[in-house]
């Protein structure tokens, strides 16, 4: 008896926090128009397979390439003589390619690669973290330098190295960009677990002879995702940015993948004589990457308590 | 534990991060099978096949990996580095290093001061206005910079600025390089830096063709990275504004230019300091995307030719560089904590 009412009360409470961060969010304009971007982006990542054939990503057409006949913007660069009357809204790529269709269908594999990389990296980091932190001690120290050490190489460098020595495969670089991303977690895990391993719950569930893998993964763990999960929401634009990044430099396992920095990388050489091949895939990435980095700083500022007041 | 003492314990463990950087740069770059033999940088083609053996024999390259290492870490204790690829003509890696460094620090101070200036006003801004048009703007403005890849922003302001500029018959800027080439070896190399080596040698055309030079490179950088220190900044200033001792100022009637400017910005800065800090010291590293697209004759653009070609030897010492920058910073960041809020003790 007493215990349901405990925890009905204790749930009224999490409703209640909930409708008061959901209310937080509702009354910034930002976080609503960076979410309806969101998940127009996640939508279209779902169906651009259906809506665009993905074999046309390997049909080249020479004769039609770098074709610009968008009447409406003019580069005032190319010859755009065309011998099709088909309409190229984004014009067409080195290999005659439509551009647009190109970047449907470059979208899918992005946010997928970006989701992967991100949920990985938290995986990994927050594991590490929660053992450093609940361990301490000598467990503690060992895990915090050897994350030192990874946090000592800029980024890009050590995903660069790591890319370059095993070949040019998306798994490769997803790893390489995984590499990159997990040091931060185990810092915010970490933190996250020294302080609530002192509360009194978790001393209650000591006393109660739960195993610490109980206290840390079905009682600390939920109570601290909150940060955990902004800090996703927040990484998810800055992994696309490295990975196409990567993809721009050349770690493409084909020049022709549809992928947008590797769709970017095509203008590199033809920057002055048909810049829509570098503009528009790295616009859509800045746009996917602000979508959610306008979600996540809202729900940073939602849920971050010294702001709510 | 007193300051020194805390001092002292960073920088022994600095030697281990150093280290661990290291292994595991050597373990990517030479344990696995490339197109490019770790020996190729130090023979060349008048080498007949015994100097050669002798070559791989002497720098250990027949031993088994971890011996390899040690065998490197000898080379390097006695200021060895080994020498680059082709890219950078066989020249002895250090020397390709601190030949290019002068150009990123450069790039690296003009890339801070711009954030600075833009960024912590941004987040003032943001901070007093909070919620209100000007925090939506700058708040804009701030994640837009970092949700923007660095090879597009920069292509668009040399599409920009270089090429629809001068299209236009507008004044244009340079879209590649430190100094336009045909200055270049004009004024002697003293310090290394372009616009400072111009000036010694009162060469004013040479110093302002290569502040030209720096002004899509250092934008592009900190425009990217601006959103970071702006964030940081109105964050801690809202945090300050709310505290008692600010309530206090305002209660005492003093103006609130005065209570901001004051009052609460020095306590706000602490954070925005520990950013621009490391931020700087990334920079220092060379912004490699950046210096790349720009064509930019750093330590970045230098790495990433290394890596295109598996030269061990440079990405080692680069890497160890920069790391050992990084690492440096931070001890300096937190030591400046210490001065900045005397409650901080170690």
């Amino acid at each position: 008896m007493t215990a349901s009412r405990f925890r009905r009360s204790e749930w009224e409470a999490r409703i209640a926090d909930l409708k008061f961060t959901l209310y937080f969010l509702r009354k910034n304009s930002l976080v609503i128009s960076g979410l309806i971007m969101a998940s127009f982006f996640i939508i279209l990542a779902l169906i651009a397979n259906y809506i665009i054939d993905p074999s046309l990503a390997y049909e080249f057409d020479i004769s039609r390439k770098l074709i610009w006949n968008n009447p409406i913007i003019n580069f005032g660069t190319s010859s755009t003589i065309s011998y099709t009357n088909e309409i190229f809204l984004l014009g067409t790529d080195i290999y005659g390619r439509d551009l647009l269709k190109m970047i449907i269908l470059a979208i899918p594999l992005d946010m997928y690669v970006a989701f992967i990389i991100t949920v990985g990296a938290a995986i990994f980091g927050v594991l590490l973290g929660a053992i450093a932190g609940y361990a301490g001690g000598k467990i503690d120290e060992i895990l915090l330098r050897i994350t030192d050490i990874f946090l000592a190489f800029p980024g890009i460098v050590l995903a660069l190295v790591f890319a370059a020595m095993f070949g040019r495969t998306i798994e490769n670089v997803m790893l390489a960009v995984l590499l990159v991303w997990w040091p931060p977690y185990v810092r915010l895990m970490r933190a996250q677990v020294l302080s609530e391993k002192e509360k009194l719950y978790v001393e209650a569930l000591k006393a109660l002879g739960a195993s610490p893998f109980r206290i840390l993964f079905k009682h600390i763990l939920p109570n601290s995702i909150y940060p955990i999960l902004v800090q996703m929401t927040l990484d998810y634009g800055g992994v696309i940015l490295t990975f196409s990044a990567l993809m721009f430099l050349g770690f493409s396992p084909s020049p022709a993948l549809p992928e947008l920095g590797n769709l970017a990388s095509q203008g590199y050489f033809h920057i002055f004589d048909a810049p829509w091949l570098l503009i528009f895939p790295g616009l859509v990435i800045v746009v996917i990457a602000l979508a959610f980095n306008l979600v996540g700083d809202g729900l940073r500022d939602a849920l971050d308590p010294r702001l709510r007041r | 534990m007193k300051l020194y003492e805390y001092i002292i314990r960073r920088i022994i463990l600095m030697f281990f991060v150093l280290l661990g950087v290291s292994i595991i740069v050597f373990y990517l770059c030479r344990g696995f099978p490339t197109a490019f033999a770790p020996w190729t940088p130090y023979i060349h083609g008048k080498m007949t096949a015994e100097q050669i053996q002798e070559v791989i024999k002497s720098h250990g390259f027949d031993k088994p990996l971890y011996i390899q290492y040690f065998y490197w870490l000898k080379d390097i204790l006695s200021g060895e580095w080994g020498y680059t690829g082709t890219w950078a003509q066989h020249l002895p890696a250090n020397r390709v290093f601190f030949d290019r460094f002068p150009y990123t620090v450069e790039l690296a101070i003009a890339a801070t001061i711009l954030t600075v200036i833009i960024g912590i006003p941004l987040g003032i801004i943001s901070a007093i206005k909070s919620n209100k048009l000007p925090d939506h703007i700058s708040r804009i403005i701030a994640l837009t910079g970092y949700s923007t890849p660095s090879y597009w922003f920069g292509f668009v302001l040399q599409l920009v600025f270089f090429f629809y500029f001068s299209r236009w018959g507008l004044p244009y800027l340079p879209s590649s390089g430190a100094v336009s080439s045909h200055l270049i070896g004009r004024v002697p190399t003293i310090t290394g830096i372009p616009i400072l080596d111009g000036v010694l040698a009162c060469d004013l055309e040479y110093a302002w063709d290569a502040f030209l030079h720096l002004i899509l490179p250092s934008f592009t950088l900190s425009f990217i990275s601006l959103g970071f220190l702006a964030r940081i900044v109105r964050a801690s200033m809202l945090e300050v504004l709310r505290q008692d001792y600010i309530i206090m100022a305002r209660s005492k009637g003093l103006k609130e230019r005065i209570v901001i400017y004051k009052h609460a910005l020095r306590n706000a800065m602490i954070p925005a300091v520990t950013l621009t800090g490391m931020f700087f010291a990334s920079l220092l590293g060379g912004a490699m995307i950046s210096e790349y697209v720009f064509a930019w004759p750093g330590v970045g653009q230098a790495a990433v030719q290394a890596v295109f070609q598996g030269d061990s030897n440079f990405l080692l010492l680069y890497s160890l560089v920069l790391a050992g920058v990084i690492v440096i910073a931070n001890l300096i960041v937190d030591i400046l904590y210490t001065f900045l809020d005397p409650r901080i003790k170690y």
